[in-house]
């Protein structure tokens, strides 16, 4: 059996490993080269300064200036980061997808499953090794893009809990890509054509995707809220890492007058009109910022939830697709 | 007598339409079996219910006693060519029968390459390549080195042409004469088994019209001609299958039980293909005249 799935797939497998070492050869120069920069404009540093609330005004500037100037030569880059989020899915269309659907689509599911072995343990066999493969693949690159994006991530000033940065790296890709080969398979033992069956996986994949991003990973924890003054001296606060749900600013009986917005006046500032510094949006004295945001330290607990999800999804269609398998004549 | 396969009442249903319904027969042991009907009558839902591809709706099949479904342990003893012979179409002929050895416990590797060698049939080309007899003839070699008690062929020479069909019959029958394996082969042609068989299964619309050996079933019917019938009962006819009259004269293809012995019919003797041509003349096109919406 195991000979057979490497007699099948192999020559799959070697443009896959093919079109990953081109994507390698394209993607680490390009690494390397930002992180050189990264390290000449002496961001490191300025990163783990910034970090700390009382840094002097003067590092400040130099710094944010600095990741300006990184910004302004990589941050287009920040689009490619949203090309590589399709691989996991296209891994599942073109190694779930065909994985049954193509031996019915061909009649060969008749001759494979009435030799000796019987269909479940062909299954599980087959299953099981795309499913190691694709891990093992999954991993590469969720630790390649780790390391790839870092840069950009720190330059931006937004923590990788923000929504494209948070799926490329770390160990949510192998939840995705196992979850998407899993779905391919299903949709393969449901339709039992390839066509039909790599539609349904991207659809199915782009839904469930959208849906846990958008409706289920701000509540994996409960969100913490800040309040700031609206009145401050200084540069504004910034957070550095954390992921803001919602924010707002609010009176002090704790009605939201604007919202999705923060207001920061120096003390004592007036607007042009001579009124006090956001009387115009109707606020009252006292005031405040406030939001609602998860902190950037849960970023591994939040990649340790989001991967179990999608690792569950990916047992639970596998499941169904080896009941499904015994159904197929 | 031993029996091989043994259906009751066996049904198959895809929705709301039986694919196979109340099916009940009988395969002793060591015959060539034809399975014939037409396209559409439930030739390769009987056949994949043997081989345990599918699980009976209704009824029960056993083969060697044992039910094929979900029954990995039982394979061992069934071959299986499926319709259109699917091979691994970018997997040589000799691949294939590595294949066959990692995914089956008794192989008789060196049976399939001794029959391939001797077919001519290349071992380094992808079978994908190979013509559509040579490809049948791939097929059959692995379900061979199987070495199967019972051999089940699902229209293997529906897409042979007949030089093609002549090689591949007389190479299957070459192989099973001697190994006492049963063999079930399904067509929509007589004419393609007639030479082959010696037991024959009948099957329309979803069920077993006529089933025996070829023997008692040519033995056992009779053409008869005389004048204009009304139905009334004939001395020796057991059951009339097929009547066409003209003004004056009937012709009845009828299943006998004893001599007929009325002078007002001369009595003839029928072929095969005349018992069953006449079998599936009867009850198959009622549904669709209603479903079209026009009268009978």
């Amino acid at each position: 059996m195991i000979w057979l799935t490497w007699r099948q797939h192999r020559k799959q497998a070697f443009f896959t490993l093919l079109g990953f070492a081109a994507l390698a050869a394209l993607m680490v120069p390009i690494g390397l080269s930002m992180r050189h920069s990264f390290a000449d404009l002496g961001l490191a540093d300025c990163a783990r300064q910034l970090a700390d609330t009382n840094v002097a005004a003067a590092t400040r500037d130099t710094c944010d200036a600095g990741f300006r100037r990184f910004t302004n030569r990589y941050g287009s880059l920040n689009l490619v980061a949203v090309l590589l989020i399709t691989l996991p899915v296209l891994v599942g269309l073109f190694w779930g997808a065909p994985l049954v659907a193509r031996e019915v689509e061909h009649g060969t599911h008749r001759f494979v499953w009435t030799q000796g072995v019987g269909r479940t343990r062909w299954a599980l066999v087959k299953f099981g090794m795309v499913g190691a493969g694709v891990v093992v693949l999954a991993v590469g690159y969720g630790l390649g893009i780790s390391w790839w994006v870092d840069p950009l991530t720190q330059a931006a000033h937004e923590g990788r809990l923000g929504m494209i940065v948070f799926d490329l790296q770390g160990i949510v890709p192998i939840g995705y890509t196992l979850f998407a080969v899993a779905l391919g398979i299903f949709a393969g033992t449901v339709w039992k054509r390839m066509l039909p069956a790599m539609a349904i996986t991207l659809a199915g994949f782009i839904g469930v995707r959208a849906a846990v991003e958008v409706l289920a990973r701000p509540h994996y924890q409960p969100a913490r809220t800040q309040t700031f003054p609206i009145e401050g001296d200084g540069p504004p606060e910034m957070s550095r890492g954390d992921w803001i749900l919602t924010q707002g600013v609010r009176n002090p009986d704790g009605t939201m007058i604007a919202e999705d917005t923060r207001i920061q006046c120096p003390p004592g500032g007036k607007g042009p009109d001579g009124r006090a510094c956001g009387a115009e949006l109707g606020i009252e004295p006292g005031a405040y910022n406030w939001q609602l945001y998860q902190p950037a330290d849960r970023f591994w607990l939040f990649q340790g939830i989001e991967t179990g999800i999608f690792v569950a999804l990916a047992l639970l269609l596998l499941y169904l697709a080896v009941r499904r398998v015994r159904r197929i004549a | 007598m031993d029996m091989v396969l043994e259906a009751d009442r066996l049904g198959k249903r895809y929705g709301s339409t039986w694919a196979l319904r109340d099916c009940s027969l009988h395969l002793p042991a060591g015959r060539i079996a034809a399975l014939v009907g037409p396209n559409g009558a439930g030739k390769s839902t009987l056949l994949h219910l043997a081989v345990g591809l599918l699980k009976p709706d209704a009824g029960t099949v056993r083969v060697f006693g044992r039910s094929p479904y979900g029954d990995t342990d039982g394979l061992a003893d069934i071959g299986f060519v499926a319709q259109d012979t699917p091979l691994y179409r970018d997997f040589t002929a000799a691949e294939l029968v590595i294949a066959g050895g990692k995914l089956n416990r008794r192989w008789d590797a060196p049976l399939a390459r001794t029959r391939l060698a001797q077919l001519g049939i290349p071992p380094d080309r992808p079978v994908g390549k190979l013509s559509g007899g040579q490809r049948a003839q791939v097929a059959l070699a692995l379900a061979l080195a199987k070495q199967p008690r019972l051999l089940l062929l699902d229209e293997p020479v529906a897409s042979l042409d007949p030089l093609a069909r002549r090689e591949f019959l007389q190479s299957l029958m070459g192989s099973v004469a001697d190994s006492g394996t049963t063999v079930l082969l399904s067509s929509h042609l007589l004419a393609d088994l007639e030479r082959v068989c010696d037991y024959l299964i009948v099957l329309n619309a979803a069920q077993v019209q006529l089933a025996g050996t070829v023997d008692d079933l040519v033995a056992g019917h009779r053409q008869l001609i005389g004048p204009r019938h009304d139905g009334g009962p004939i001395g020796g006819v057991a059951a009339v299958v097929r009547a066409s009259h003209t003004d004056r004269q009937s012709t009845l293809l009828v299943r006998t039980d004893g001599p007929v012995t009325d002078p007002a019919w001369t009595v003839r003797d029928v072929g095969l293909e005349d018992v069953v041509l006449a079998h599936l003349a009867g009850g198959d096109a009622q549904t669709s005249h209603s479903e079209w919406g026009v009268p009978a």
